[in-house]
């Protein structure tokens, strides 16, 4: 079908070199094509995985990968910028999914968006740090190249209203939330509109990836987000065999799919927990509480890590896992995914926490799609894109599973799908261990530099990654778009004109990660 | 040969006439000297007549002059003239004081001599309104009244808005006095002098003059629905002005009230008080939804002035209820609880006023939206307007608890009425005036907070503290709050005299102070466990200390034998000693700590730029959202601008509300009229021939009429 | 409404009893031990593994510093390094004040500050507020403001954006107070620091006395580290 595809794009473009290597079509394009390019692909379903812009000893190069959503198969345009030129048209009036790679592409290689309404204080806060630093550039090397200043910062506000003000949360705020500042402009009682303000937890994981060898950027890959450590870690190795060209053996595929969707069951539980918490439903939240603890007791039981960090390995596995292992842990999984079930009618006949949930944070089908989300947050909203059905790797090719989606878009509708999505992660770690091949866990190790994309479906959605590397095995270059960089973006849509009351609750329907985010 | 008080008032008269005078010759510069000075002493020798007049009783009536269709023009002071008048002359005189340094905004812009002209002449007026004693001279007052304050209202003229708004004031207050009069004429039957038995009427004629004169006196008073001046008065009206406004003119409409119906000719239908109260319980719960929900100071508390004279007509509506079926004493609860209330409006209102007036003048803004963090700027200014603030939302030891309690102590005493639709309706109105109570605290706290307290949320200029005149003036009324609210044992003797002229005798000390408490009277024989009571409350403190006991009670009748009773004396001395015994505690208990002051936690945020406080609109929006359908605002801009469809660039709303009366009343009827006009346009099209057959018609008719 | 009630009586209690001893792996991933090695050869493979310069090969021994290791693994069961299995991890930092006053023993109020954390940190975190680990029970609670917090609990490795946040929130907690830094991100800045954005652990931000290493540290560890810092328990030699 790629093929057909490439074939198509050569009638249209011809005069562009369209070359298709493996899954992915590449070409290099000048600047000018980009909003046709963009608007037709979109018009065919595809969507933005990422937008890598990377520094070529020259200049700038800024590769956009699209990829399609109802067969296999990427695009990658690589635009490569003249040594003096830092502009690029911006895409954001064909594509809204653009605006927030743009903004973290323009604060941190200073590159101009032209047409782009919001530049500035995305990444680098600028009441911290000066505009144009170009963290990523090669000039700023350590933190000494970063000069320190203290300006005002004002929220840019939106609503004009009498009486309308900005009331902040965060970014140290409750108990046990991660660091974010929410910026909400309300009259006293609606919110109107609900801004956050991300990356005070930026650790600049990209930048210092540069330089390290393939396997620790692993470590960063999995502490990206721990409580997604298999689905981002996947991505990376995936990225990384594809480019310095290691086959990893068929058991290692399966296990690692193993390992996925345990990981996706224990972290579909804490979302569960957390909405709950948010509703205050104490009794729920113990009960998920518990249950969540007894799976991370199998992960580490059966791993040695509760998070399951340094189970992955560029080739495979660190090491293999033995069978009557795996069948324990399945089966002590099944046990608890048996308790989830009561918690779960309960739950649903609960009206007081129905009431709140029910109608609440709607994302309509037409926003989800606009702005790209990922992940259970799309599927409840009617969106099903996932990255094990549309672009399958490991061993779900081999597998059995539904994709469960809903069309409402509210919050009860995101809770159905996590649960629904639970049941199916241990239909595939039954169906995994049924059909373990035997073999090997770590593949052939050739080196070469290269680059490629790598994806995976984390917990939270499409996980896009990739990497450079060059023939000794220094990473040169390491793109991370994690899913909920794609779904932050889309949080102002379920917060609009709810009351004040329900934010927090949107909050937790939402599932979204900082430190995913922020990197 | 006049009584002592009369002859004071008359120099009061004389004294503001001399001031007008003064005022027109001299300098401009020296026109608010000449204010100050003719008012204060006019505003002292008018509470000095009134004193004297409720102290000895009332003067005798003496007539001025023979005029040859109305009769005689009678003056004389009464009871009940001279409680309002002493309440005049408590707002006056520091209202005179603050004019002093006022004025000094529209040096360059407006006549001060004008100003001063017309202010001594409302004086004049108000003074003299209250020794009328025969209807002309009562209605030539009224007017003189009506112009004086509508040119004071429209004193900043150069706004085409302010034109209008005074007009319609007039307007309406013209209405309103064509209804009274003819109420008065046919209360007083033949004659028109006010002295004489009072008018026993009966059937329809009663319910014509208690409409007439209780809907006529309302619009002065500010009752819904004949009250949309008020709302559009108050704000563009100067900061002085608005003090004597709610403070002085709103009283003018309940003395007119109390004269025809309790006075001149008592009501005799218990159903006409029960009207009385449901408008006055409905006025107050209006008149505070509003004010809690905007954001001019002015406004809101000109909202407010109507939600405390709807609590004064709701008590008075209980006295006329009890005086119907036949119960003075009942009924004297319940006056006493509205000119108490009565008082301690004007007392706090002009406070509160006259506080707005500082902050427009020293902050130039009374959006309570830009303000903020006046404490820093003007901590004396804050302290006074605290105090109105704390009087008007009713907490003890202040005023505005005494007659919160009086007023609700004769709701309660429904049990005594036989009829179940009257015990319903006082329980309505009580449940009313309890949820007023409510929003009252809910406003006030908005107003003080939002504005005093907390951080500036605009850039202004930092002033300095209000010149001594201001503050004195304040002082003053701040000072009045406080001995009406911890002296009520003294207070209401005062009132029980007031309430001879509309009772015959004193019902209200009889009640509300027992008796036996007052030494010069000789003790009544009483059941010893009652006297026991009494004594285990306190309210007897031995015979050396003078005049009353401290606690103000009442006794429940045959059916309900308890007592209610309530000190605000001892709770200001009970709270006191708590505060002082407290704080010596805990300074004992933490000599050896240390107290760090450090930064407002912001949640981590290095600081907080204006914006992302708390605003007033914000507070009371739950209000605005639960009581939407009260305020049924219209939607003047809703738009949403944005980039690309999807970066919002703009979301501008606009909303407008309509006051209450004027989507019920004045719209309607302005509607109603502009159709009739209409239609009667219909009869100038132009025809000269059609003119001539007007005219021919006309003729023939009046032949007709002629020759029957 | 009854049916929640009944449902957690009928769940019995499911609160497991505290431990310092050996655990499982279920309940923690260890942490690896100064081992004496016979030759040097293998301590110096075990250092050369290690990405983050945990394990130095000092002579014969391969010296692991607790506060560097992220738990990658890859030193687990080769060349004969030894493991600990207990969860006693927690240690004071160089110029700690100590434990807080008897009066703190049964009350303890700990504001918890994200400085850049992965979440895993957070999710144990967490977990001790659920049933099996139960913190309630011990006294030490959870407040949303440093204004009534005794204990400063620090994750993640101080990125720059949050610093000024983090010294906000640790002068906005008034005397006696105590910072515990949980993960090895806040101990010594894990494998993020000290680098561009985040420092080498939040002692070169704000004083810090105690010092929870592991990546993340179990829940077991952390309740072990309140309960050092409030005085219910002591160790008898601190490291």
């Amino acid at each position: 079908m790629l093929t057909a595809f490439a074939e198509h794009l050569r009638t249209i473009w011809p005069d562009v070199d369209w070359r298709e290597h493996d899954d992915v079509i590449h070409a290099d394009i000048g600047a000018r094509y980009l909003r046709a390019m963009t608007k037709y692909f979109r018009a065919q379903q595809w969507r933005i995985g990422t937008i890598v812009a990377r520094e070529n000893g020259r200049g700038l190069d800024v590769r956009y990968c699209f990829y399609a959503t109802l067969h296999p198969g990427w695009v990658e345009l690589r635009v490569e910028l003249d040594p003096g030129e830092r502009t690029l048209p911006s895409l954001t009036n064909v594509a809204i999914a653009a605006d927030w790679f743009e903004r973290e592409i323009e604060d941190l290689f200073s590159i101009r968006f032209t047409e782009h309404p919001r530049l500035g204080d995305f990444v680098l806060h600028n009441d911290r740090l000066p505009e144009n630093l170009g963290l990523m550039r090669p000039q700023v090397q350590s933190a000494a190249d970063i000069p320190e200043q203290t300006r005002e910062w004002r929220p840019k506000r939106v609503l004009e209203e009498e009486g309308a003000f900005v009331m902040t949360v965060g970014p140290v705020y409750s108990g046990e939330a991660e660091s974010a500042l929410f910026l909400l402009e309300t009259v006293g009682e609606d919110v109107v509109r609900a801004v956050p303000r991300l990356f005070f937890k930026y650790r600049a994981i990209e930048k210092i990836a540069e330089g390290r060898t393939v396997q620790d950027v692993l470590l960063l890959a999995e502490r990206c987000n721990g409580t997604s450590a298999i689905g981002n870690g996947l991505a990376y190795c995936q990225a990384v065999e594809r480019a310095t060209g290691i086959t990893v053996p068929a058991r290692a595929l399966s296990l690692r799919t193993f390992f996925a969707e345990l990981e996706r069951l224990r972290h579909h539980m804490t979302s569960v927990r957390e909405i709950c918490a948010s509703t205050a439903l104490q009794v729920a939240e113990s009960q998920a509480l518990w249950i969540e603890e007894q799976l991370l007791r199998v992960s580490g039981e059966l791993t040695g890590h509760r998070y399951l960090f340094g189970v992955l390995a560029i080739g495979g596995l660190m090491t293999d896992y033995d069978r009557g292992a795996l069948e324990t842990a399945v089966a002590d999984v099944e046990l608890l995914v048996r308790r989830v079930e009561p918690l779960r009618k309960a739950l649903e006949n609960a009206s007081s926490f129905l009431d709140r949930i029910e109608q609440v944070g709607i994302v309509s089908g037409e926003a989800a799609r606009a702005f790209e989300i990922v992940g259970p947050f799309a599927r409840a909203s009617g969106v099903c894109a996932d990255m094990r059905a549309v672009q399958p790797y490991d061993a779900y090719p081999s597998v059995r599973f539904d994709v469960p989606a809903e069309t409402e878009g509210d919050g009860y509708a995101r809770l159905r799908v996590l649960f629904s999505e639970m049941i199916q992660s241990l239909h595939i770690m039954r169906q995994v261990v049924a059909g373990l091949p035997a073999g090997a866990v770590v593949g052939n190790t050739p080196a070469g530099a290269g680059s490629a994309l790598g994806w995976s479906e984390a917990p939270r959605g499409a996980s896009v990654q990739w990497v450079e590397c060059d023939a000794q095995g220094i990473v040169l270059r390491y793109r991370l778009t994690p899913p909920s960089f794609r779904n932050w973006h889309g949080f102002h849509v379920a917060t609009e004109d709810f009351a004040f009351q329900d934010f927090p609750i949107i909050l937790a329907t939402l599932d979204l990660s900082v430190a995913e985010n922020d990197r | 040969m006049t009584a002592p008080s009369l002859s004071l008032n008359l120099w009061a008269i004389a004294v503001c006439v001399i001031g007008a005078a003064f005022a027109l010759i001299v300098r401009e510069r020296l026109a608010p000297r000449v204010l100050a000075i003719a008012c204060c002493a006019a505003a002292a020798l008018t509470f000095a007549g009134g004193a004297i007049c409720l102290a000895a009783g009332p003067s005798g009536d003496v007539a001025l002059w023979t005029l040859p269709v109305v009769g005689s023009i009678t003056i004389g002071t009464t009871t009940i003239g001279s409680w309002f008048a002493c309440i005049a002359a408590i707002v006056y005189l520091p209202t005179s004081l603050f004019t002093l340094r006022y004025l000094e905004r529209y040096a360059e812009s407006y006549s001060l001599r004008a100003f001063a002209i017309w202010y001594c002449a409302l004086l004049a007026g108000i003074i003299g309104l209250f020794i009328c004693r025969d209807v002309t001279s009562f209605f030539i007052d009224w007017e003189v009244i009506a112009i004086a304050s509508a040119l004071l209202v429209a004193f900043e003229w150069r706004h085409v808005r302010n034109a209008r708004a005074a007009f319609v004031m007039l307007g309406m207050s013209e209405a309103g006095t064509m209804a009274a009069l003819l109420a008065m004429l046919l209360a007083r039957g033949g004659t028109l002098w006010f002295g004489g038995p009072p008018a026993n009427l009966n059937g329809p004629l009663s319910w014509v003059v208690f409409l007439l004169a209780f809907f006529g006196f309302g619009v002065k008073a500010g009752l819904l629905p004949i009250n949309s001046w008020l709302p559009r008065a108050h704000p563009i009206a100067p900061g002085n002005v608005s003090a004597l406004l709610s403070g002085v003119i709103l009283n003018m409409g309940v003395y007119g009230i109390v004269l025809v119906n309790m006075v001149l000719a008592p009501s005799h239908h218990p159903v006409q008080g029960l009207v009385v109260m449901i408008v006055g319980a409905a006025s107050a719960l209006v008149g505070i939804l509003y004010a809690t929900i905007v954001d001019d100071m002015k406004a809101m508390l000109a909202y407010s002035s109507i939600e405390n004279i709807g609590i004064v007509v709701t008590a008075l509506g209980t006295a006329l209820v009890f005086m119907a079926v036949g119960q003075p004493l009942l009924a004297g609860i319940g006056f006493a609880a509205g000119m108490y209330h009565l008082v301690n409006h004007s007392a706090y209102k002009g406070l509160l006023f006259l506080g707005a007036a500082t902050v427009d003048v020293k902050l130039g803004t009374r959006s309570m939206n830009a303000l903020g963090g006046i404490i820093r700027v003007l901590p004396v200014t804050t302290a006074f307007f605290f105090i109105g603030v704390f009087a008007i939302s009713a907490i003890p030891p202040l005023n505005g608890f005494v007659s919160e309690w009086l007023t609700f102590q004769a709701l309660l005493r429904s049990a005594e009425l036989a009829p179940l639709t009257y015990r319903v309706i006082f329980a309505l109105c009580g449940a009313a005036l309890a949820l007023t109570a409510a929003l009252t605290v809910t406003c006030f706290v908005k107003v003080f907070g939002m504005s005093f307290l907390g951080w500036q949320r605009s850039e202004r200029p930092k002033p300095a503290e209000a010149p001594l005149s201001m503050l004195v003036s304040m002082g003053l009324l701040a000072l009045a709050c406080v001995a009406l609210g911890i002296v009520p044992t003294y207070v209401l003797p005062v009132i029980g005299r007031a309430s001879t002229a509309a009772f015959g005798s004193d019902v209200v000390s009889g009640t509300l102070v027992p008796p036996f408490f007052n030494p010069s009277s000789p003790p009544r024989p009483l059941p010893p466990d009652f006297v026991a009571t009494f004594h285990a409350l306190g309210a007897q403190i031995g015979s050396w200390l003078p005049g009353r006991g401290l606690v103000v009670m009442l006794r429940g009748g045959a059916a309900n034998p308890v007592v209610f009773a309530m000190s605000t004396t001892y709770l200001c001395l009970i709270i006191g000693a708590l505060l002082l015994v407290t704080y010596l505690v805990v300074r004992f208990v933490t000599r050896t700590r240390r107290a760090e002051r450090a930064k407002t936690w912001t949640g981590g945020m290095s600081r907080l730029p204006a914006e992302m406080t708390y605003t007033a609109t914000g507070f009371s929006n739950p209000v605005r959202v639960i009581f939407d359908a009260v305020f049924d605002p219209t939607e003047v801009e809703n738009t949403r601008e944005t980039i690309h469809q999807h970066f919002r660039s703009a979301i501008r709303r606009t909303r407008q509300d309509v006051f209450l009366s004027e989507r019920l009343l004045s719209e309607p009827l302005t509607n109603v009229v502009q159709s009739a006009a209409n239609l009667l346009a219909r009869m100038h099209h132009g025809r000269l021939s059609a003119y001539v057959g007007y005219a021919l018609g006309t003729l023939l008719i009046v032949l007709a009429i002629v020759s029957l | 409404m009854k049916n929640w009630f009944l449902r957690g009586l009928t769940a019995g209690i499911r609160t497991e009893p505290l431990t310092e001893g050996a655990v499982s792996a279920a309940l923690s991933p260890g942490l690896p031990k100064t081992t004496e090695h016979t030759g040097t050869q293998r301590a110096e493979m075990l250092a050369a593994a290690c990405p983050n310069e945990a394990i130095r090969a000092v002579e014969a021994v391969a010296e692991v510093d607790e506060d560097r290791c992220v738990l990658c693994m890859r030193c687990k069961g080769r060349d004969g390094q030894t493991w600990r299995r207990d969860v006693a991890w927690a240690h004071p930092n160089a110029d700690s004040q100590g434990p807080l006053e008897p009066r703190f023993r049964r009350s303890l109020h700990v504001r918890i500050i994200d400085a850049g954390d992965c979440g895993s940190c957070l999710n144990e975190l967490a977990q001790m507020n659920g049933p099996a680990y139960n913190l309630h029970r011990l006294g030490i609670f959870i407040t949303p403001t440093p204004r009534q917090a005794d204990v400063l609990l620090v994750v993640g490795p101080a990125t720059r954006q949050m610093q000024d946040a983090l010294v906000s929130a640790y002068e906005a907690m008034p005397e006696p107070k105590r910072v515990v830094a949980v993960g090895v991100c806040a101990a010594s800045g894990g494998i993020f620091g000290p680098s561009l954005m985040s420092a080498a652990g939040v002692a070169a931000i704000i004083p810090v006395d105690l010092v929870v290493p592991g990546c993340p540290p179990p829940p077991h560890a952390i309740i072990d580290a309140l309960r050092l810092v409030c005085g219910q328990t002591a160790r008898p030699v601190p490291r």
